[in-house]
């Protein structure tokens, strides 16, 4: 919250955590970025499922994945599929859903399926941050 | 000549009557329209058979003894015209008319208005769909062009730049709000449980859209909220009775005037009251702006439905509604609500 701790995020080599951002369309996956790394973590982006886990194998060790924010409308995979698709290759590493869909029965379902969030775009920054950090929060206590 | 299953009609009176019988008749499969008659040559339903390929007249005797008709449906409410028909048609052709021919009509008009009612409630359920996809495709420049604008914010100094970047934050959230409002209308529509509703809450989204009701728009708002009005509701369902009762007032006004909105609680019950300064209801229609289908407004302005539901929804939570008008100074519309136990 405070102005130093900011400053020592930025100042600081350790990395906050790793993200990965998947959504059809780069300049929200460009915006989301920016919102994060300005917090210090580290982005990767996909533009689906499938190139989302050809990422993250790629990189040197997919351990390292902290979180994924995800839209649930993509042109191969929609909804609680895109979940579950995650659930399957990560089963630890928490979820946040940011659509255009502002759906409360789709927001519950997603809820009960575990998903630590679900935000609808536009979403202010500080919440994007907020929701974040709780997400990580939460892993924290529950895994280890 | 006619067959066993196919039954050859002639309609008598091109009016608000035949015009009923001649759209219902043409999409019986069965009845095929032998001709329609009136004596007045622009009745309105004779043009419309005419454009059908009916043939249509003026001379009711010809039509009326013609060979081959198995029946005579007379609708045009002159008891002469009777004996006339009795007097031309073939032993063997059957004559609907007087009570029984009003009562056809009758039903016929109410068929289509419960169609009508239908298409309504389609449209409103499609419209659901329609939105929150507009919604989704609106929401994802729109989440690009505000998360830029806030990152501006952050990155610069300048106060001109600042100054810039805020209208544009701002205008990007009057659009937010916009998709907001279309989209909880549109879900409105369905259906859940009664829940503790904060009404305050509750009249400022049903303003924001019953706004649209008009395109002049010189309304004074004047709100009087009780602190912390709460009543047991379906809230959708209060979004609709405030929708439809702001809706009403606002074209009453014809968009210029002042619209009151007050709530308060008393004893366990919320209370709702909607006032505003436009025509007033003459006292010979305040009985009847609860029927179903009761309009005043032209044709795909009024389904006449509004008040009727605001009613049927009040009733079923056990409140009570309340009107009170006088003509040509304005109307106030009361709603007593159950509050939700605490
Ligand atoms: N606030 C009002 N001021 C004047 N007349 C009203 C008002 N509210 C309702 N009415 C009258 O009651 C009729 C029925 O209203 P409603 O059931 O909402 O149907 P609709 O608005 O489609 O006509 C209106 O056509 C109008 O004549
Ligand atoms: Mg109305």
């Amino acid at each position: 919250m405070s102005e130093s701790q900011t400053a020592g995020m930025f100042s600081g080599r350790e990395s906050e955590g790793l993200v990965l951002v998947v959504d059809d369309e780069s300049d929200v996956r460009k915006v989301v970025r920016m919102t994060l790394e300005k917090s210090g973590y580290d982005v990767v982006e996909a533009e689906d499922g499938e190139k989302a886990i050809e990422e993250i194998k790629k990189g040197e060790n997919s351990i390292l994945l902290n979180l994924i924010i995800t839209d649930i409308r993509m042109p191969n995979m929609n909804g609680i599929d895109v979940i579950n698709y995650y659930k399957k290759e990560w089963p630890s590493v928490p979820i946040i859903v940011l659509t255009g869909f502002p759906d409360v029965e789709m927001s519950t379902t997603m809820l009960q399926h575990g998903v630590s969030d679900y935000l609808v775009k536009p979403v202010e920054s500080e919440k994007l941050r907020a929701s974040v950090a709780k997400a990580l929060e939460q892993r924290e206590v529950r895994g280890f | 000549m006619s067959n066993q299953d196919r039954t050859t009609v002639v309609i008598l009176g091109a009016g608000k009557g035949g015009t009923a019988l001649l759209e219902l008749f043409t999409r019986l499969p069965g009845v095929e329209i032998a001709g329609i008659a009136d004596q007045d040559a622009s009745a309105p339903a004779l043009q419309h058979a005419s454009q059908l390929g009916i043939p249509i007249t003026q001379d009711l005797v010809s039509l009326i003894s013609l060979q081959g008709i198995n029946l005579i449906v007379n609708v045009t409410g002159d008891p002469h015209l009777d004996l006339l028909v009795a007097a031309h048609k073939h032993p063997e052709t059957e004559v609907l008319g007087g009570s029984a021919s009003k009562v056809l009509w009758d039903f016929v008009q109410h068929a289509s208005q419960i169609q009508s009612q239908l298409f309504q409630t389609e449209k409103l359920a499609g419209m659901g769909t329609f939105a929150s996809g507009i919604a989704h495709d609106i929401n994802n420049p729109l989440y690009i062009l505000l998360a830029f604008a806030e990152n501006i914010l952050e990155e610069t100094d300048d106060p001109r730049i600042h100054e810039q970047v805020r209208s544009i934050i701002e205008a990007g959230k009057r659009i937010q709000g916009i998709c907001q409002n279309i989209t909880r209308y549109a879900r409105a529509t369905n259906t859940d449980n009664a829940i503790a509703v904060e009404v305050n809450e509750k009249l400022d989204e049903a303003l924001n859209i019953a706004r649209y009701a008009t395109t002049l728009q010189d309304l004074t708002i004047v709100k009087s909220f009780g602190e912390h009005v709460e009543v047991l509701v379906n809230p959708g369902e209060l979004f609709q009775v405030l929708v439809n009762l702001m809706t009403n007032a606002i074209q009453a006004m014809e968009g210029k005037g002042t619209l009151t909105l007050s709530t308060s609680c008393e004893n366990g019950v919320g209370k709702i009251s909607i006032a505003d300064t436009g025509s007033g209801i003459p006292t010979e229609n305040l009985e009847k702006i609860f029927d179903p289908f009761f309009t005043t407004k032209p044709l795909g302005q009024g389904t006449g439905l509004g008040l009727h539901n605001v009613k049927t929804i009040i009733k079923k939570y056990r409140g009570e509604l309340r009107v009170e008008s006088k003509v040509g100074k304005g109307t106030t519309f009361s709603i007593e609500l159950p509050r939700s136990p605490k």
